[in-house]
């Protein structure tokens, strides 16, 4: 038990956790495009990066944050659905060329521009599809302020550690909400190094060759020792361009396999079963914390239910699966009114056994997924 | 290592294409400089000219179409290295669509050479015309006659260029390319350039098309990246101690509803701060319309002896209303289990459960919301008040908020 001196209570939000998660992690520079709600990293982004660069569009950042990466930083920038349509483009080219860095995206309320300071949980599905082929992008959802401190170090790690984007999905319910926190008990950060935990360099080197890990070794472009060629459009091993060769197919292939490959060292959940329960609450981000509060309340009345917290969305990891496959009855509680994680779990088949609370405008409540319980 | 800028890979151009001068003068003029191929970094665009990333024994970098100018800021920017050189490749097209990264570039004045390929179309779809397709070119084939060309020289400099010039004559080529290297900041440099397969085959005929040779310069120094040393958020935060007791049992939620610039975020900002002064748990968030300064501005409270999880506010115990905006967006959460208080010149007469009070006429608009929250705390009992005066502690308005606080108990 912490006595009150080693305590530091202090009125804070997601916005500032997850923008020191990022800095104490090693992640040097902040581009930043307004847009409301993620208006609060650019903020404090500029306050306290080393680097802040004001973008003049999305489109712009996105190059400069690219490459940043090549030059050997680890560029970091936030958003919200407008911005990240615009990011689209230059997101693949960083996935092809296989450069760490993080975009956070606060969701809000779309279509389109829809409500800007209105929270939502309407961006899984874009993020599902997000890389033209399917290949799949590391998707991380942070829970709570706890999870915004680790999952953050957790993303950038993961970045860096398979070379390419990855995205904190966030929501302006969880980055604009100020609440009082214990911020001594988050743990001072790892600074992670751009040269994680790839393969080994061989010689002569070649920037997309890769072994065991098929995480090929990360160096800088304008070094002093070894030419780097980096490359958005199908490539060989040292980085030309080849059409439809063996060589450059196998490296397009390899994008899927490497990220899919290490997904148990970056699958995190929260999984609290209850024995003999046959209903789970399967729910992420901003609608994690109604669903823990409804959980515990329908244990108090005599029920039974178990509780699974997503936290590493995207790609859909085994154990994920595993734990839902135990249950009869599955309640996906996420805000937006098509059900966007329970479709990428369950695709368009109706089945009995598989409930949506959703909901758009507001969040979900504790009372809503009991309803759903009830049921 | 080799010190030959060039690999011995084949030209990729159809034969008699002018990008096969343009590249030979760029490594010339390299090499006469003395660079080493490790220190350059050749970013390149999409297009014909955008080939070349295997012809260059330096590092490369292949980008997208029209993106490789901000491409480029970022690698600049990223080594930040007076000693390393980044040269960005584009064709007429790229500089078109990506005309504002091309600006952008300039204003900043990156230290970057950008090199326009300018064979007055796009080369690799089959001959379309682009941005910076002479009037001539295309007043010939009857495409667009009568629209000029972007003037992509004269527009870098407007926008901040230390140095941009075209040039039209293989003969100049080296001695343009040099100074454009050398430029300290960001150089563009055009360089007409033959389409033997959907513009022109004969270099005189490329002269006559092309715009006239210039060079324009700015006096102005490169900027360069500059990363600090900052320190943690977190120890820019004081920390909250408790200090004051509470007779909140459980959680209370207070809604406070009132118009933007009515002090009704920042009153419940201090209200979440009183209440962890005072050992409880806190949250608060506000809504507003998307335009900050104008419509109605509400702020939720919740104040708990547990900790709060979920944070949503649908049945509040406390509602504070100090204008037309906030009631019409807060009434609905008007009921007898609801403490309500509202500012005596808001018609609530539907509502026998308000109480009203003149907390605009005694605190002004803008310490209205505060003096309402006073006003409950004196009610209710639920915290003391001074738990908001240390909340109110230094803050930069202090004066005017003490004001506020108590200006309803000044009346009575
Ligand atoms: S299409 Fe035109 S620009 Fe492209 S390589 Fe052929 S001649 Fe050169």
């Amino acid at each position: 038990m912490k006595t009150e001196e080693q305590k530091k209570i202090v009125l804070t939000d997601a916005s500032m956790i997850i923008t020191e998660a990022c800095v104490q992690s090693g992640a040097d520079v902040f581009i930043g495009y307004p847009i409301t709600p993620s208006n609060r990293f650019y903020q404090y982004g500029g306050n306290r990066f080393p680097l802040f660069l004001a973008g003049p569009d999305e489109i712009t950042v996105m190059q400069w944050m690219a490459g940043l990466s090549t030059a050997g930083r680890f560029p970091v920038t936030a958003t919200a659905f407008p911005g990240l349509a615009l990011m689209m483009e230059g997101l693949n080219m960083s996935y092809m060329m296989e450069l760490p860095m993080l975009l956070i995206i606060t969701q809000r309320l779309g279509p389109s521009t829809g409500s800007a300071t209105t929270g939502a949980q309407g961006d899984l599905g874009v993020l599902h599809g997000a890389i033209s082929g399917g290949y799949p992008l590391p998707v991380f959802c942070p829970s709570d302020f706890e999870d915004s401190w680790y999952l953050t170090h957790e993303a950038i790690k993961t970045s860096i550690a398979l070379r390419t984007p990855v995205v904190l999905l966030t929501s302006k319910e969880m980055v604009m909400t100020s609440k009082s926190f214990d911020i001594s008990d988050l743990k001072p950060l790892e600074r992670l190094s751009m040269n994680f935990d790839s393969d080994p360099i061989e010689l002569p080197y070649q920037t997309y060759r890769s072994g065991q890990k098929m995480v090929p070794p990360f160096v800088p472009a304008g070094n002093d020792e070894y030419q780097v060629r980096f490359n958005s459009s199908t490539h060989d091993n040292e980085g030309m361009i080849r059409k439809n060769n063996p060589e450059s197919l196998n490296n397009t292939r390899r994008l899927k396999e490497k990220i899919e490959k290490r997904l148990n060292e970056y699958t995190f959940f929260e999984y609290d079963q209850q024995d003999d329960s046959k209903d789970l609450i399967v729910s992420y981000g901003i609608s994690a914390e109604a669903s823990r509060d409804a959980c515990a309340e329908w244990r108090k009345s005599g029920h039974k239910a178990s509780l699974l917290i997503v936290k590493t969305l995207l790609p859909v990891a085994p154990d994920i699966l595993g734990i839902i496959r135990q249950f009869e009855r599955v309640h996906f509680v996420e805000e937006n009114i098509t059900g966007l994680y329970r479709e990428i779990i369950f695709g368009k088949m109706h089945a009995d056994s598989v409930f949506s609370v959703e909901k758009i405008g507001s969040m979900i409540t504790p009372e809503e997924i009991i309803k759903s319980l009830q049921s | 290592m080799t010190t030959n800028m060039l690999t011995d890979v084949k030209m990729p151009f159809c034969p008699g294409c002018g990008h096969g001068i343009i590249v030979k003068s760029i490594s010339k003029s390299l090499e006469d400089i003395g660079y080493q191929p490790n220190d350059v970094v050749i970013v390149t665009d999409i297009g014909c000219a955008g080939l070349v990333d295997p012809l260059f024994n330096t590092h490369t970098v292949h980008g997208l179409h029209g993106r490789a100018p901000a491409l480029g800021v970022g690698v600049a920017m990223g080594l930040n290295n007076k000693n390393k050189k980044v040269i960005v490749i584009q064709g007429d097209g790229g500089a078109t669509i990506g005309l504002q990264h091309i600006l952008e570039a300039a204003r900043r004045n990156i230290n970057l050479t950008l090199i326009v390929f300018n064979n007055l179309l796009y080369g690799m779809t089959g001959g379309q015309i682009s941005g910076l397709s002479t009037d001539k070119f295309k007043s010939d084939r009857d495409l667009e006659p009568g629209i000029p060309p972007f003037d992509i020289v004269r527009l870098a400099h407007e926008a901040g260029a230390v140095s941009s010039a075209r040039v039209v004559s293989p003969r100049n080529f080296n001695e343009y390319l040099k100074k454009a290297l050398d430029a300290p900041g960001f150089s563009l440099i055009e360089m007409a350039s033959m389409c033997t397969s959907y513009a022109v085959s004969k270099l005189k005929e490329l002269e006559e098309y092309s715009e006239e040779e210039n060079a324009l310069t700015n006096r102005r120094a490169p900027v360069e990246a500059t990363f600090r040393q900052t320190s943690s958020l977190f120890d820019r935060l004081q920390g909250i101690p408790r200090m004051f007791g509470s007779k909140i049992h459980q959680r209370l939620g207070i809604v406070l509803a009132g118009s933007a610039g009515g002090g009704v975020q920042s009153a419940a900002m201090l209200l979440a701060k009183a209440g962890t002064l005072s050992g409880l748990h806190s949250t608060m968030k506000g809504e507003y319309p998307v335009t900050v300064g104008t419509g109605f501005s509400i702020a939720e409270v919740i104040l708990s002896t547990e900790p709060v999880h979920y944070t949503g506010l649908n049945k509040p115990d406390v509602l504070i209303i100090v204008s037309e905006d906030g009631l019409s967006v807060a009434k609905h959460l008007i009921n007898k289990n609801v403490l309500v208080l509202a500012d005596d010149k808001l018609d609530v007469s539907q509502y026998p459960e308000v109480i009203s009070m003149p907390f605009v006429q005694e605190a002004g608009k803008r310490g209205a919301a505060l003096s309402g929250l006073s006003e409950w705390i004196r009610r209710s009992g639920m915290l003391e008040l001074q738990s908001l005066v240390e909340a109110i502690g230094k803050h930069k308005h202090g004066e005017s908020l003490l004001k506020a606080l108590f200006a309803l108990e000044k009346k009575s």
